[in-house]
Protein backbone atom coordinates (compact mmCIF):
# COMPACT_ATOMS: atom_id res chain seq x y z
CA UNK A 1 0.00 0.00 0.00
CA UNK A 2 1.12 3.54 -0.66
CA UNK A 3 1.98 5.71 2.29
CA UNK A 4 2.31 9.41 3.10
CA UNK A 5 5.76 9.91 4.59
CA UNK A 6 5.75 13.67 5.03
CA UNK A 7 4.47 17.09 4.14
CA UNK A 8 6.03 20.25 2.76
CA UNK A 9 4.68 23.77 2.97
CA UNK A 10 6.13 26.19 0.46
CA UNK A 11 5.59 29.56 -1.14
CA UNK A 12 5.17 29.58 -4.90
CA UNK A 13 6.16 33.15 -5.68
CA UNK A 14 6.92 33.39 -9.42
CA UNK A 15 10.15 35.29 -8.73
CA UNK A 16 11.54 32.14 -7.07
CA UNK A 17 11.40 30.53 -10.50
CA UNK A 18 12.88 33.60 -12.19
CA UNK A 19 15.75 33.76 -9.68
CA UNK A 20 16.39 30.04 -10.17
CA UNK A 21 16.42 30.31 -13.96
CA UNK A 22 18.81 33.26 -13.78
CA UNK A 23 21.15 31.31 -11.49
CA UNK A 24 20.92 33.72 -8.53
CA UNK A 25 21.77 31.03 -5.94
CA UNK A 26 24.87 32.93 -4.78
CA UNK A 27 23.45 36.44 -5.07
CA UNK A 28 23.46 37.70 -1.42
CA UNK A 29 19.89 38.99 -1.76
CA UNK A 30 18.65 35.58 -2.90
CA UNK A 31 21.02 33.19 -1.10
CA UNK A 32 18.90 32.94 2.10
CA UNK A 33 15.95 31.78 0.03
CA UNK A 34 17.90 29.01 -1.66
CA UNK A 35 19.60 28.03 1.62
CA UNK A 36 16.16 27.66 3.17
CA UNK A 37 15.19 24.98 0.67
CA UNK A 38 18.42 22.99 1.00
CA UNK A 39 17.44 20.92 4.08
CA UNK A 40 14.14 20.01 2.46
CA UNK A 41 15.86 19.05 -0.80
CA UNK A 42 18.31 16.93 1.23
CA UNK A 43 15.46 15.22 3.06
CA UNK A 44 13.77 14.42 -0.27
CA UNK A 45 17.06 13.09 -1.68
CA UNK A 46 17.40 10.83 1.35
CA UNK A 47 13.79 9.61 1.57
CA UNK A 48 13.34 9.23 -2.20
CA UNK A 49 9.56 9.58 -2.41
CA UNK A 50 8.01 8.21 -5.59
CA UNK A 51 5.51 11.01 -5.87
CA UNK A 52 4.78 14.51 -4.66
CA UNK A 53 1.12 15.45 -4.49
CA UNK A 54 0.91 19.21 -5.01
CA UNK A 55 -1.98 21.21 -3.63
CA UNK A 56 -1.42 24.41 -5.55
CA UNK A 57 -3.33 27.02 -7.41
CA UNK A 58 -3.43 27.84 -11.03
CA UNK A 59 -3.05 31.58 -11.70
CA UNK A 60 -5.47 31.81 -14.64
CA UNK A 61 -2.96 30.04 -16.86
CA UNK A 62 -4.14 26.46 -17.27
CA UNK A 63 -7.73 27.58 -16.82
CA UNK A 64 -9.52 30.83 -17.55
CA UNK A 65 -12.46 32.31 -15.64
CA UNK A 66 -14.94 31.12 -18.27
CA UNK A 67 -14.52 27.65 -16.75
CA UNK A 68 -12.66 27.79 -13.49
CA UNK A 69 -12.64 24.54 -11.51
CA UNK A 70 -12.84 24.61 -7.72
CA UNK A 71 -10.68 21.49 -7.48
CA UNK A 72 -8.93 19.96 -10.49
CA UNK A 73 -6.59 16.97 -10.58
CA UNK A 74 -4.07 16.54 -13.40
CA UNK A 75 -3.51 13.26 -15.22
CA UNK A 76 -0.60 12.69 -17.58
CA UNK A 77 2.76 11.04 -18.23
CA UNK A 78 4.21 14.57 -18.36
CA UNK A 79 3.12 18.07 -17.48
CA UNK A 80 4.57 20.87 -19.55
CA UNK A 81 5.49 24.05 -17.69
CA UNK A 82 3.39 26.91 -18.99
CA UNK A 83 4.41 30.09 -20.75
CA UNK A 84 2.90 32.81 -18.54
CA UNK A 85 3.69 35.72 -20.77
CA UNK A 86 7.49 35.75 -20.60
CA UNK A 87 8.17 32.65 -22.70
CA UNK A 88 9.02 29.04 -21.83
CA UNK A 89 11.21 28.17 -18.84
CA UNK A 90 14.35 26.04 -19.41
CA UNK A 91 13.02 23.05 -17.46
CA UNK A 92 12.02 19.57 -18.62
CA UNK A 93 8.32 18.74 -18.48
CA UNK A 94 7.45 17.40 -15.04
CA UNK A 95 6.80 13.66 -14.78
CA UNK A 96 3.36 12.37 -13.84
CA UNK A 97 2.02 9.02 -12.67
CA UNK A 98 -1.12 8.23 -14.65
CA UNK A 99 -2.23 5.24 -12.58
CA UNK A 100 -1.80 7.04 -9.29
CA UNK A 101 -3.60 10.16 -10.53
CA UNK A 102 -6.52 8.11 -11.83
CA UNK A 103 -6.75 6.12 -8.61
CA UNK A 104 -6.86 9.33 -6.58
CA UNK A 105 -9.60 10.71 -8.84
CA UNK A 106 -11.64 7.51 -8.48
CA UNK A 107 -11.15 7.36 -4.75
CA UNK A 108 -12.06 11.02 -4.21
CA UNK A 109 -15.18 10.90 -6.39
CA UNK A 110 -16.38 7.64 -4.86
CA UNK A 111 -15.76 9.28 -1.49
CA UNK A 112 -18.20 12.07 -2.56
CA UNK A 113 -15.45 14.58 -3.34
CA UNK A 114 -16.44 15.37 -6.92
CA UNK A 115 -13.21 16.69 -8.31
CA UNK A 116 -12.62 17.91 -11.89
CA UNK A 117 -9.83 16.26 -13.87
CA UNK A 118 -7.63 17.73 -16.57
CA UNK A 119 -5.24 16.29 -19.17
CA UNK A 120 -2.83 17.70 -21.75
CA UNK A 121 -2.55 21.08 -20.10
CA UNK A 122 0.56 22.95 -19.04
CA UNK A 123 0.84 23.90 -15.36
CA UNK A 124 2.05 27.25 -14.03
CA UNK A 125 4.28 28.65 -11.31
CA UNK A 126 1.85 27.62 -8.57
CA UNK A 127 3.48 24.22 -8.86
CA UNK A 128 6.57 24.90 -10.95
CA UNK A 129 8.23 27.78 -9.09
CA UNK A 130 9.30 25.86 -5.95
CA UNK A 131 9.73 22.46 -7.65
CA UNK A 132 13.36 22.82 -8.90
CA UNK A 133 14.39 23.97 -5.41
CA UNK A 134 13.01 20.74 -3.99
CA UNK A 135 13.91 18.22 -6.67
CA UNK A 136 16.78 18.15 -9.18
CA UNK A 137 15.67 18.11 -12.81
CA UNK A 138 18.89 17.03 -14.59
CA UNK A 139 18.90 14.69 -16.41
CA UNK A 140 15.28 14.22 -15.36
CA UNK A 141 13.00 14.71 -12.38
CA UNK A 142 13.47 11.87 -9.83
CA UNK A 143 9.76 11.17 -9.39
CA UNK A 144 6.25 12.02 -10.40
CA UNK A 145 3.91 14.75 -9.32
CA UNK A 146 0.16 14.66 -8.88
CA UNK A 147 -1.05 18.24 -9.34
CA UNK A 148 -4.28 19.19 -7.57
CA UNK A 149 -5.29 22.75 -8.38
CA UNK A 150 -7.51 24.67 -5.97
CA UNK A 151 -9.40 27.82 -6.97
CA UNK A 152 -8.20 30.66 -4.74
CA UNK A 153 -8.63 33.37 -7.41
CA UNK A 154 -12.29 33.77 -8.26
CA UNK A 155 -14.67 33.86 -5.29
CA UNK A 156 -16.49 31.80 -4.16
CA UNK A 157 -13.43 29.72 -3.36
CA UNK A 158 -13.56 26.63 -1.13
CA UNK A 159 -13.57 27.17 2.61
CA UNK A 160 -10.50 26.43 4.70
CA UNK A 161 -12.39 23.50 6.20
CA UNK A 162 -13.22 22.08 2.76
CA UNK A 163 -9.55 22.14 1.83
CA UNK A 164 -8.72 20.25 5.02
CA UNK A 165 -11.35 17.65 4.14
CA UNK A 166 -9.87 17.30 0.65
CA UNK A 167 -6.59 16.41 2.32
CA UNK A 168 -8.33 13.79 4.45
CA UNK A 169 -9.82 12.35 1.28
CA UNK A 170 -6.42 12.33 -0.38
CA UNK A 171 -5.03 10.31 2.49
CA UNK A 172 -7.74 7.67 2.09
CA UNK A 173 -6.93 7.61 -1.63
CA UNK A 174 -3.20 7.18 -1.09
CA UNK A 175 -3.60 4.53 1.59
CA UNK A 176 -5.87 2.48 -0.67
CA UNK A 177 -3.39 2.49 -3.59
CA UNK A 178 -2.08 -1.07 -3.99
CA UNK A 179 1.53 -0.24 -4.93
CA UNK A 180 4.07 0.42 -2.15
CA UNK A 181 4.73 4.03 -3.07
CA UNK A 182 6.18 6.68 -0.81
CA UNK A 183 4.24 9.92 -1.17
CA UNK A 184 4.93 13.42 0.10
CA UNK A 185 2.14 15.98 0.15
CA UNK A 186 2.99 19.59 -0.67
CA UNK A 187 0.83 22.58 0.22
CA UNK A 188 1.82 25.73 -1.60
CA UNK A 189 1.16 29.44 -1.26
CA UNK A 190 1.67 32.36 1.10
CA UNK A 191 2.64 33.43 3.48
CA UNK A 192 1.46 37.02 4.02
CA UNK A 193 1.27 39.10 0.86
CA UNK A 194 -1.01 41.24 -1.23
CA UNK A 195 -0.37 41.87 -4.89
CA UNK A 196 -3.29 44.00 -6.01
CA UNK A 197 -4.68 47.41 -5.19
CA UNK A 198 -3.18 50.17 -3.08
CA UNK A 199 -2.68 47.64 -0.26
CA UNK A 200 -0.09 45.81 -2.38
CA UNK A 201 3.02 45.03 -0.38
CA UNK A 202 1.16 44.30 2.86
CA UNK A 203 2.83 41.79 5.19
CA UNK A 204 2.17 40.60 8.72
CA UNK A 205 5.07 38.69 10.23
CA UNK A 206 3.34 38.15 13.60
CA UNK A 207 0.40 36.49 11.91
CA UNK A 208 2.72 34.39 9.74
CA UNK A 209 4.41 33.00 12.86
CA UNK A 210 1.06 32.39 14.52
CA UNK A 211 -0.15 30.60 11.40
CA UNK A 212 2.91 28.34 11.32
CA UNK A 213 2.50 27.44 15.00
CA UNK A 214 -1.23 26.81 14.77
CA UNK A 215 -0.60 24.77 11.66
CA UNK A 216 1.32 22.19 13.69
CA UNK A 217 -0.44 22.42 17.05
CA UNK A 218 -4.02 23.45 16.40
CA UNK A 219 -4.97 23.33 12.70
CA UNK A 220 -8.63 23.08 13.68
CA UNK A 221 -8.52 26.77 14.55
CA UNK A 222 -7.19 27.62 11.08
CA UNK A 223 -9.99 25.66 9.42
CA UNK A 224 -12.53 27.80 11.26
CA UNK A 225 -11.23 31.09 9.88
CA UNK A 226 -13.19 32.74 7.08
CA UNK A 227 -11.60 34.04 3.90
CA UNK A 228 -12.11 37.58 5.20
CA UNK A 229 -9.97 36.72 8.24
CA UNK A 230 -7.08 35.55 6.05
CA UNK A 231 -7.42 38.60 3.78
CA UNK A 232 -7.38 41.03 6.69
CA UNK A 233 -4.58 39.35 8.64
CA UNK A 234 -2.22 38.32 5.87
CA UNK A 235 -3.16 40.35 2.79
CA UNK A 236 -5.67 39.50 0.08
CA UNK A 237 -3.67 36.87 -1.78
CA UNK A 238 -2.54 35.15 1.42
CA UNK A 239 -5.97 33.52 1.43
CA UNK A 240 -4.24 30.87 -0.69
CA UNK A 241 -2.78 29.52 2.56
CA UNK A 242 -5.95 27.45 2.80
CA UNK A 243 -4.07 25.11 0.42
CA UNK A 244 -1.63 24.34 3.22
CA UNK A 245 -4.64 23.06 5.14
CA UNK A 246 -5.28 20.48 2.43
CA UNK A 247 -1.78 19.17 3.09
CA UNK A 248 -2.47 19.26 6.86
CA UNK A 249 -5.64 17.22 6.35
CA UNK A 250 -3.58 14.58 4.57
CA UNK A 251 -1.25 14.47 7.59
CA UNK A 252 -4.06 14.49 10.14
CA UNK A 253 -2.97 13.93 13.71
CA UNK A 254 0.29 14.80 15.37
CA UNK A 255 3.09 16.07 13.16
CA UNK A 256 6.64 17.18 13.83
CA UNK A 257 8.13 20.25 12.17
CA UNK A 258 11.61 19.27 10.94
CA UNK A 259 12.41 22.50 9.17
CA UNK A 260 11.19 26.07 8.87
CA UNK A 261 12.68 28.81 6.79
CA UNK A 262 11.09 32.25 6.46
CA UNK A 263 12.47 34.97 4.24
CA UNK A 264 10.56 38.20 3.82
CA UNK A 265 12.62 40.13 1.28
CA UNK A 266 10.27 42.29 -0.77
CA UNK A 267 6.57 41.55 -0.93
CA UNK A 268 5.84 37.92 -0.07
CA UNK A 269 6.99 36.14 3.06
CA UNK A 270 8.75 33.27 1.28
CA UNK A 271 8.50 30.19 3.45
CA UNK A 272 9.38 26.54 3.32
CA UNK A 273 8.59 23.99 6.02
CA UNK A 274 8.93 20.24 6.38
CA UNK A 275 6.76 17.92 8.46
CA UNK A 276 6.71 14.27 9.36
CA UNK A 277 3.81 12.40 10.91
CA UNK A 278 4.57 11.40 14.51
CA UNK B 1 -23.09 38.77 -0.11
CA UNK B 2 -20.71 35.87 0.35
CA UNK B 3 -20.52 35.32 4.15
CA UNK B 4 -16.91 34.18 3.81
CA UNK B 5 -16.09 37.72 2.70
CA UNK B 6 -18.37 39.77 4.94
CA UNK B 7 -16.82 42.52 7.01
CA UNK B 8 -14.15 43.75 4.63
CA UNK B 9 -15.85 47.03 3.69
CA UNK B 10 -13.42 49.13 5.71
CA UNK B 11 -10.35 47.46 4.25
CA UNK B 12 -8.76 50.05 1.98
CA UNK B 13 -7.03 49.30 -1.30
CA UNK B 14 -8.45 45.79 -1.68
CA UNK B 15 -10.75 44.73 -4.53
CA UNK B 16 -12.24 41.28 -4.14
CA UNK B 17 -12.42 39.40 -7.44
CA UNK B 18 -15.66 37.43 -7.32
CA UNK B 19 -18.06 36.10 -9.93
CA UNK B 20 -19.85 39.45 -10.12
CA UNK B 21 -16.68 41.30 -11.02
CA UNK B 22 -15.50 38.47 -13.25
CA UNK B 23 -18.76 38.45 -15.17
CA UNK B 24 -18.71 42.22 -15.65
CA UNK B 25 -15.09 42.38 -16.82
CA UNK B 26 -15.00 39.09 -18.75
CA UNK B 27 -13.84 40.53 -22.07
CA UNK B 28 -11.10 42.59 -20.52
CA UNK B 29 -9.83 39.67 -18.46
CA UNK B 30 -9.91 37.33 -21.45
CA UNK B 31 -7.93 39.83 -23.49
CA UNK B 32 -5.30 40.08 -20.72
CA UNK B 33 -5.25 36.31 -20.27
CA UNK B 34 -4.60 35.77 -23.98
CA UNK B 35 -1.16 37.36 -23.49
CA UNK B 36 0.13 33.94 -22.37
CA UNK B 37 0.15 33.03 -26.07
CA UNK B 38 2.95 34.26 -28.30
CA UNK B 39 0.62 34.90 -31.30
CA UNK B 40 -1.65 37.15 -29.19
CA UNK B 41 1.39 39.06 -27.93
CA UNK B 42 2.61 39.60 -31.48
CA UNK B 43 -0.82 40.70 -32.69
CA UNK B 44 -1.10 43.19 -29.85
CA UNK B 45 2.37 44.61 -30.36
CA UNK B 46 1.79 45.00 -34.11
CA UNK B 47 -1.48 46.92 -33.73
CA UNK B 48 -2.79 47.41 -30.17
CA UNK B 49 -6.02 49.16 -31.18
CA UNK B 50 -6.94 46.50 -33.70
CA UNK B 51 -6.16 43.72 -31.21
CA UNK B 52 -8.25 45.35 -28.49
CA UNK B 53 -11.14 46.16 -30.84
CA UNK B 54 -11.24 42.60 -32.11
CA UNK B 55 -11.27 41.40 -28.51
CA UNK B 56 -14.43 43.46 -28.02
CA UNK B 57 -12.99 45.92 -25.51
CA UNK B 58 -14.99 49.10 -24.89
CA UNK B 59 -13.42 52.52 -25.39
CA UNK B 60 -12.99 52.81 -21.61
CA UNK B 61 -11.26 49.45 -21.38
CA UNK B 62 -8.98 50.23 -24.30
CA UNK B 63 -7.97 53.49 -22.68
CA UNK B 64 -7.06 51.77 -19.40
CA UNK B 65 -4.93 49.24 -21.27
CA UNK B 66 -3.33 51.84 -23.54
CA UNK B 67 -2.33 54.00 -20.55
CA UNK B 68 -1.12 50.92 -18.64
CA UNK B 69 -3.24 52.26 -15.78
CA UNK B 70 -2.63 49.35 -13.42
CA UNK B 71 -4.71 50.58 -10.49
CA UNK B 72 -7.43 51.73 -12.88
CA UNK B 73 -7.55 48.27 -14.42
CA UNK B 74 -7.80 46.64 -10.99
CA UNK B 75 -10.59 49.02 -9.92
CA UNK B 76 -12.36 48.31 -13.18
CA UNK B 77 -12.35 44.57 -12.50
CA UNK B 78 -9.15 43.07 -13.89
CA UNK B 79 -7.81 40.08 -11.98
CA UNK B 80 -4.21 40.73 -10.99
CA UNK B 81 -3.29 37.26 -12.26
CA UNK B 82 -4.15 38.09 -15.85
CA UNK B 83 -2.92 41.65 -15.43
CA UNK B 84 0.55 40.32 -14.63
CA UNK B 85 0.56 38.49 -17.97
CA UNK B 86 -0.03 41.79 -19.71
CA UNK B 87 2.68 43.38 -17.53
CA UNK B 88 5.21 40.99 -19.11
CA UNK B 89 4.16 42.26 -22.54
CA UNK B 90 4.42 45.86 -21.32
CA UNK B 91 7.93 45.08 -20.04
CA UNK B 92 7.04 45.71 -16.40
CA UNK B 93 8.04 43.53 -13.46
CA UNK B 94 5.50 42.75 -10.76
CA UNK B 95 7.45 44.91 -8.30
CA UNK B 96 7.07 47.87 -10.66
CA UNK B 97 3.36 47.21 -10.99
CA UNK B 98 2.96 47.05 -7.18
CA UNK B 99 4.67 50.43 -6.86
CA UNK B 100 2.42 51.98 -9.50
CA UNK B 101 -0.72 50.54 -7.92
CA UNK B 102 0.37 52.13 -4.63
CA UNK B 103 0.97 55.44 -6.40
CA UNK B 104 4.67 55.44 -5.53
CA UNK B 105 7.83 55.65 -7.57
CA UNK B 106 9.66 52.36 -7.88
CA UNK B 107 12.59 53.60 -5.78
CA UNK B 108 10.32 54.88 -3.01
CA UNK B 109 8.45 51.59 -2.96
CA UNK B 110 11.63 49.54 -2.80
CA UNK B 111 12.83 51.65 0.16
CA UNK B 112 9.89 50.25 2.12
CA UNK B 113 11.11 46.68 1.51
CA UNK B 114 13.49 44.72 3.75
CA UNK B 115 15.85 43.53 1.03
CA UNK B 116 15.48 46.04 -1.82
CA UNK B 117 18.21 44.25 -3.79
CA UNK B 118 16.06 41.14 -4.01
CA UNK B 119 14.63 41.66 -7.47
FE1 LIG C 1 -0.67 31.88 -5.79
Amino acid sequence: MAKIIGGIGTSHVPTIGVAYDKGKQDDPAWAPLFAGYKPVADWLAEKKPDALVFFYNDHATTFFFDLYPTFALGIGERFEIADEGAGKRPLPAVRGNVDLSIHIAESLVNDEFDITTFQDRAIDHGCASPLPLLWPHAPDWPGAIVPIAINVLQFPIPTAKRCYKLGQGLRRAIESYPEDLKVVVVGTGGLSHQVHGERSGFNNEDWDMEFLDLFVNNPDELTKLRHADYIRRGGAESVEQIMWLAMRGALEGKIRELHRSYYLATTTAMTVTLYEPV
Amino acid sequence: MNPQLAGLDDLQGTYVFDLRVSHRAMKLNRFLWNMIGAPARDTFKADPVKAMTEAGLSAEEQELVRKEDWIGLIRYGASFFVLEKFARVAGRTNLEVYAMMRGETFDDFMKTRRVPECR
